[in-house]
């Protein structure tokens, strides 16, 4: 090929060339990446941190640095102590449910023979690939007072107009339903991934050692599949705990949700200190889980091994 | 696998994933039908066919400069994030040095911050910078779509390093040294053998990265000052009636057009994959 450049080099240029040897170094190129990250993800959540005990502040207060707000948001006299454990519940019952669908299908899809099941996967996610807004907002539509369901069921004369169904919408019922909507295709991939990987032969050992297909499930598959849900469970769990979007367009005041408190807090309250104490909780939770949960969540580990 | 499930359970599980399908695709159809309706209601009774809400759109000045912000940022955050994502893989993969998997933690922890309370703390960054500045300099940076795509290349970051690093594992090291032996140097090998082996998983990551970027609300909601992107703006119309035919109309446009390139991606991603594998293995026979 190009041979020229090495018959045309000269003494300098050689000299050149080992120092080139070592271009870029490691750290020359790890920095641009790990500074952005240091800069614009690590800094801002310290100085969140110091406004949530007041060694920052929105507005100059004379107050010094006090841990009054996590004491007050931890004792349980703030309502938003309540608030967050109604959230865990809400997020649980989502997380609940959309394995419970995703399981099945990752099932069925690890059945699947050939190239047909990839395509049958890429159906279940390319949803998920899509505009999250509008996924909310087809659901807003369908169950909205005016909307698919109720001018359907008064056009069908099944009711009056005046009386449209109202836990549709504007209830924990629907920001459930939106949210477990929203995240079912996304659960699908690792159930289906832990359940494809499993030995077949040891399912094939449990039928030929006389196990029915029913106990060979619960008593092998089952077990062996759960660090996938467990993946699954807390990839959902994370995202719908912090959840203030889907709230704020379907959950009406019953399905206010602790997202909400706390985007309020900073955009309509500018209480940026009781606003950061909850931010800093929710990072804290966050953290917890993925310390108990890591382990399962096999995130490809990024040529570390 | 007759272990794995009877004639009557394989039948079962089939009925589940079509109304499964059915469940995730049903609510996006409706909403494509209604966009064609001739109501300003989204509600039956269907009126009849019209195209005036797409027409409508076109025509809403407000909507277009949104659309034409998010394309900005989207290009912008995707491009920076993906390169910052290639030198990251490169030394996660081809170096070794100390603390390499804290290294690795930290690239990929913001795929589980919450989107909420990152883009309050870039808020609240960007007020304490421009306190700070203001002060001392009387600079005031602001917020806006800088802002949008500083909180971007974040989130962006991990999915690019987890697209381009099993790609570059499977790039054959020998190929590299090859290059070196011949004469190329550190940069010339990188530029002319590992970057154009390396384009399908960059490719994708550009369309992971963008996408992403163009359909992100929470953290663009708190950090985008008066600069709406399209996110932003769609959010703001869907508490007001009248100007949600039109708004259905440019999600659908948006949607159809995701879709598309989502699975050309896939597609073109398994094509490469495949000419990879093949040329190794022709390499290894030849």
């Amino acid at each position: 090929m190009s041979t020229g450049q090495a018959t045309a080099s000269s003494n300098g240029r050689e000299a050149r060339r080992r120092h080139l040897r070592t271009w870029p170094g490691t750290v020359g190129l790890l920095s641009p990446p790990l500074l952005w990250l240091i800069l614009f993800f690590l800094i801002p959540i310290v100085i969140v941190a110091a406004y949530s005990v007041g060694a920052l502040s929105l507005f100059p207060t004379t107050q010094g640095v006090s841990f009054f707000d996590w004491k007050h948001f931890l004792s349980g006299d703030s309502i938003y102590i309540g608030l967050f454990w109604k959230s865990v519940r809400m997020s649980l019952t989502v997380s609940v449910i959309v394995v419970l669908l995703a399981y099945p299908v990752g099932y069925f899809l690890a059945l699947v023979s050939g190239k047909r099941k990839y395509v049958l996967l890429l159906l279940i996610i390319v949803p998920f690939l899509t505009s999250y807004l509008l996924r909310v907002l087809a659901w807003k539509v369908i169950l909205g007072s005016e909307g698919i369901i109720n001018t359907a069921v008064v056009t069908l004369g099944l009711r009056d107009a005046d009386h449209p169904v109202q836990w549709l919408i504007y209830s924990q019922f629907t920001v459930i339903l939106v949210l477990a909507y929203v995240w079912v295709p996304f659960v699908a991939l690792p159930i289906f991934v832990t359940l494809e990987n499993l030995d077949r032969s040891i399912l094939e050992a449990a039928g030929d050692l006389g196990a029915s297909r029913w106990r060979t499930f619960w008593r092998v598959t089952f077990p062996m599949s759960l660090p996938g849900v467990g993946a699954a469970f807390v990839f959902v769990f994370i995202p719908t705990i912090g959840e203030f979007v889907t709230p704020s367009l379907v959950g009406g005041t019953s399905g206010f949700m602790y997202g909400n408190a706390i985007s309020d807090l900073f955009t309509q309250g500018l209480d940026w200190q009781t606003g950061s104490v909850l931010s800093l909780f929710l990072v804290v939770v966050v953290l917890v889980l993925m310390a108990i949960f890591g382990r399962f969540v096999q995130v490809r580990s990024a040529g570390a091994g | 696998m007759q272990a794995a499930a009877s004639t009557n359970g394989r039948r079962s599980l089939v009925a589940f994933y079509w109304l499964l399908v059915v469940f995730l695709y049903a609510p996006i159809l409706l909403l494509m039908i209604f966009s064609f309706n001739d109501s300003r209601d989204v509600a039956f009774p269907f009126r009849g066919f019209t195209l005036r809400w797409y027409h409508a759109f076109l025509t809403n000045p407000n909507l277009l400069a949104a659309l034409r912000r998010s394309a900005i940022v989207a290009t912008a955050s995707s491009a920076i994030a993906v390169a910052l994502g290639v030198l990251a893989s490169f030394v996660l993969v081809r170096r070794r040095f100390v603390a390499k998997s804290a290294v690795s933690g930290l690239l990929l922890s913001p795929l589980v911050i919450p989107y909420l309370v990152f883009g309050i703390a870039l808020l609240i960054l960007f007020r304490a910078v421009d306190t700070f500045l203001t002060n001392t300099m009387g600079i005031y940076i602001g917020l806006g779509m800088h802002a949008i795509v500083i909180g971007h290349v974040v989130v962006s970051l991990p999915y690019a390093i987890l697209t381009i690093v099993p790609r570059l594992e499977l790039i054959d090291i020998a190929l590299e040294e090859a290059g070196r032996d011949l004469g190329a140097n550190a940069r010339q090998t990188f530029r002319r053998i590992t970057l154009p082996l390396l384009t399908p998983a960059v490719v994708s990551a550009l369309l992971i990265a963008f996408t992403l970027s163009f359909d992100e609300y929470a953290i663009a909601s708190f950090v985008a000052g008066d600069a709406a992107t399209y996110p932003i703006y769609l959010y703001s119309q869907l508490r007001i009636r009248a100007g949600l035919p039109q708004m259905i109309a440019i999600s659908v446009l948006v949607l159809v057009g995701s879709m598309v390139l989502v699975v050309a991606t896939e597609v073109g991603r398994r094509r490469a994959e495949r000419q990879l594998a093949v040329e190794e293995t022709e390499g290894l026979l030849g």
